[in-house]
């Protein structure tokens, strides 16, 4: 609610003040900053690799062509780089470090609502682009070896998939973040295991595997959302006969359920406080 | 002198569970979301009669001992972060070695796991259709193996986080896409085109989870594998001990 009192010329200038404080880094400590870079490119070059020469020795994998597969996986490594540049820093996507570590405590004394910090803490355009380049050249470099004309306005259709995709991954990191609010060191990593040692999961293409499996992944455990369906759909092939809207609806539901989860849980936080909280921010 | 390593594995056993055997479950349950499709996907692939030099019942089980025994196949001691939060000051205090206690420590800490995800996972096996019988009872020796040198490794690894001082995750990120694919853990060598996989097998990495999975799934024979390995012991242990005795002096942590 808060948040929508905030002009878009604040978000902006809130967007400005990240990303120039991330270039005083880059600039400032070069060194360690271009060895990040390419140490994020490296890592998810890495993971997707393997897929990719699954795919390329078994000659595509249950139907989709290895190049549909490179699709995919490019598909994974911009959704992994979008995540980086906007939810990385701060822990803004891992929201459960802060919760569970007490820092939302500094967040509360801001004079921005909770929404907005969230919102434009975490941009590092930067240092944090780097998966979102490696993965943009991965798209089009399959689509190029796909010999595929695309329409016009296909590209805002891949802008809207990436921006469901991100609405899930956050919505999933937020839900499950909630329960640190009541176990903050129980639950502190709890988004780490939601977003990142899930993150294989997400790479596996599911066409031709049993129906019994596609569909828990694609409604209780959304990694089929995360890159298999929104690939088959933008290659104008959405898989199991539904829509291309329906990450849309899973994504909408996973949100309100998400945000029902945080408030209530915030609603926890703002009587009991964090037993963790140190002046220096740390944890116990 | 046992005892006290003993000691120190049973605590860090222990402290795994400080916040309740049932904080254990949502990461055990995440392993089991993760391995049921990497198992599908390896019936889907091999259903396209693709000639890899592994059967179907080979491939299964290579995956699934990968993911039960995965803290063994590659070990992930806490050395790193300890030197990262300054903690390891601590440890230089304690009447113990360094290299003892990191040991005992790691594999303390995995008791857990193995207990609430891996002995579970062997008994449901049957139930998923994969076999756990070992082809041989090689393994257990290329098990070890693949322990030891994976300690060495994680030596190695701290000697460049020392290095890099501040920028310790960048070395984190970059050790775990190393062994994600180098490791062979995941994915079999023998799957992997253009004879990649003959070139894996001989680096240092390659004698860690990949090389036992090999022995255990029948999929390679243990006098090819365990040479191999136990040269990169001999070669990678006093290179690991000769570097480490110098990367010590240069420890700068700011936690603590």
């Amino acid at each position: 609610m808060a948040a929508k009192r905030i002009p878009i010329a604040r978000f902006l200038a809130l967007y400005g003040i990240y990303a120039k404080m991330d270039l005083m880094w880059f600039l400032r400590d070069f060194k360690y900053a271009v060895l990040g870079i390419l140490g994020d490119a490296v890592s998810n070059l890495t993971a997707v690799a393997g897929i990719f020469l699954l795919a390329w020795r078994f000659d595509g994998v249950g139907g989709m062509t290895r190049y549909e597969v490179l699709f995919m996986l490019g598909y994974s490594t911009l959704i992994t780089g979008v995540f980086q540049t906007f939810f990385a820093s701060n822990n803004t996507g891992h929201i459960s470090r802060r919760i569970g570590r007490g820092q939302i405590d500094h967040m509360l004394i801001q004079p921005l609502p909770l929404p907005v910090q969230l919102l434009a803490e975490g941009f590092i355009p930067f240092t944090g682009s780097s998966n979102l380049v490696t993965g943009s050249l991965i798209l089009a470099a399959a689509v190029h070896f796909m010999e595929i004309a695309l329409p016009w306005w296909w590209i805002f259709s891949l802008i809207g998939n990436v921006a469901v995709t991100m609405l899930i991954i956050l919505s999933e990191s937020y839900l499950y973040s909630s329960v640190a609010f009541y176990a903050p060191a129980a639950a502190e990593e709890i988004a780490y295991y939601v977003i990142d040692l899930r993150s294989p999961l997400s790479q596996y293409p599911l066409s031709g595997m049993p129906l019994q499996l596609q569909i828990p992944l694609i409604t209780a455990v959304p990694a089929g959302l995360l890159a298999w369906f929104p690939t088959m759909a933008l290659l104008g092939k959405p898989p199991l006969s539904l829509t291309s809207f329906f990450p849309v609806l899973v994504a909408v539901l996973f949100f309100l359920l998400a945000q029902f989860t945080f408030r209530k849980g915030m609603m926890h936080y703002v009587k009991t406080g964090s037993s963790r909280y140190l002046t220096q921010g740390y944890r116990r | 002198m046992i005892a006290k390593y003993l000691k120190t594995a049973s605590m860090a056993a222990h402290n795994k569970t400080y916040a309740g055997i049932m904080a254990l479950l949502p990461g055990a349950f995440l392993r089991v979301v993760c391995l049921i499709p990497l198992l599908m996907l390896w019936r889907t692939l091999m259903a396209g009669g693709t000639e890899t030099g592994m059967t179907l019942s080979q491939m299964l089980t290579y995956t699934y001992i990968s993911a039960i025994l995965s803290d063994l196949l590659v070990v992930e001691s806490p050395l790193t972060n300890w030197y990262y939060d300054g903690a390891l000051i601590g440890i230089y205090q304690r009447p113990i070695s360094l290299y003892g206690h990191v040991i005992a420590q790691t594999l303390g800490g995995a008791v857990p796991g193995l207990l609430v995800f891996s002995l579970p996972m062997l008994l449901v096996a049957p139930l998923l259709k994969v076999s756990i019988v070992p082809a041989t009872l090689w393994f257990f020796p290329s098990l070890v193996l693949s322990i030891s040198l994976g300690f060495a490794i994680e030596f190695l690894f701290a000697c460049l986080f020392i290095r890099m001082v501040n920028a310790m995750w960048i070395a984190y990120t970059l050790r775990r896409a190393a062994l994600s694919l180098l490791a062979g853990n995941v994915i079999p060598f023998a799957v992997l085109p253009w004879g990649i996989g003959n070139v894996l097998s001989l680096l240092p990495f390659g004698s860690l989870g990949g090389a036992a999975l090999a022995v255990y799934s029948g999929t390679a024979s243990p006098l090819q594998i365990l040479p191999v390995q136990l040269l990169w012991n001999l070669i990678l242990w006093p290179v690991t001990i000769l570097i480490f005795r110098k990367s010590q002096e240069r420890m700068v942590s700011h936690g603590g």
